[in-house]
């Protein structure tokens, strides 16, 4: 018999309460800032197409960060947000929609890679415990599933372009790799363990991170992209290890130098 | 025109409720079939279609045209 459901916040067990909080700012912070990165685009895409695809991705990430701090408002402890600011002071964002995206590449990686990895952790909520959760999950990964086409045929297209865009491509990569990678959490899970154990989350930390790149090696390497992962068999492995030293784990980013 | 500077156009219909005709409701400029799917989602989203497809225009066969090299280009 499945455990029962968590319905109010009140049902969830105290210790459970900061780790879901964090990761919740976290998420609606990153894709606040992402729909307001994608929005920048709006009007000076490389066509009239990519400029409106950007706008309803805009429209998509910015509505996803409001859903997600309704949820806020119900959990003791959360910070304060407000869908009216163009972004909190303590904002908990990766350093690559913390500017605005300086070329199109730019955008196409973070459509890749940091908001794939959003999703994924989404995904880990479509059977979560806690009902608040378990339904805004389901709406919001149907949307992303247009954002992955979207940032899977762009790269594809870049990466045609020739070696010079190709290698702009990698280093841009490379400036989102540990950000991205390490917002699943160490192997276990980290701080998102205890959230794993009571159903909560189906999964975290290893397990969500090789479901990302089972996703993104594939897209990487269908680009010509080089990144430092391998396929090996029917899995994608990391050749580098992650810098965990410097991965702070409540705002969910990677201390850079 | 098939194109639009270098990229395919695509063919856009939709329909908004069963029974009701596919219609034409615009098109595309794309460079493939998934960046296709995407735009047409994106620019033609101002009613609830329950069905939208897109149709490279190449792939539309001309029967009756007053540019009648169309239609003999297919004939």
């Amino acid at each position: 018999m499945s455990a029962p459901l968590l319905d109010r916040p009140s049902a969830l067990p105290r210790e459970a309460v900061p780790p879901l909080v964090d990761l919740v700012v976290a998420l609606a912070d990153n894709k606040h800032a992402l729909g307001l990165r994608y929005g920048e685009w709006c009007t000076c895409g490389p066509t009239i197409e990519a400029g409106v695809a950007a706008t309803a991705m805009a429209q998509d990430e910015l509505g996803h960060a409001r859903v997600l701090y309704g949820l806020l408002e119900e959990l003791p402890g959360a910070p304060h947000r407000s869908e009216h600011e163009w972004a909190a002071e303590d904002a908990r964002t990766v350093a690559l929609v913390q500017q605005s995206f300086p070329s199109w590449p730019h955008l196409i990686v973070a459509n890749v890679l940091l908001d794939q990895a959003l999703g994924c952790v989404l995904e880990t909520a479509l059977e979560s415990r806690y009902l608040p959760l378990r339904q805004r999950a389901r709406k919001l990964i149907e949307e992303e599933q247009f954002h992955a086409i979207h940032g899977a045929g762009w790269l594809r297209q870049l990466g045609a372009e020739g070696p010079g865009v190709r290698a702009g491509l990698e280093s841009i990569v490379g400036e989102a790799w540990a950000d991205t990678l390490c917002w699943f959490g160490p192997a276990s899970g980290g701080a998102l363990a205890p959230l794993v154990q009571i159903g909560v989350l189906k999964e975290a930390g290893d397990a969500v991170r090789q479901r990302f790149l089972t996703l993104v090696g594939p897209i990487l390497r269908g680009a010509g992209l080089a990144a430092p992962l391998r396929c090996d068999g029917d899995r994608w492995v990391l050749t580098e290890t992650l810098p965990w030293s410097q991965w702070n784990e409540s705002p969910r980013r990677v201390r850079h130098a | 025109m098939q194109t639009v500077g270098s990229e395919p156009v695509y063919e856009v219909f939709a329909r908004r409720v069963d029974g009701e005709p596919l219609r034409h409701i615009g098109c595309v400029a794309a460079p493939d079939d998934a960046l296709a799917r995407v735009y047409a989602r994106s620019i033609y989203d101002e009613e609830s279609w329950i069905e939208m497809y897109v149709v490279p225009r190449h792939a539309v066969i001309p029967v009756e045209s007053v540019r009648t090299q169309a239609v003999d280009a297919h004939a």
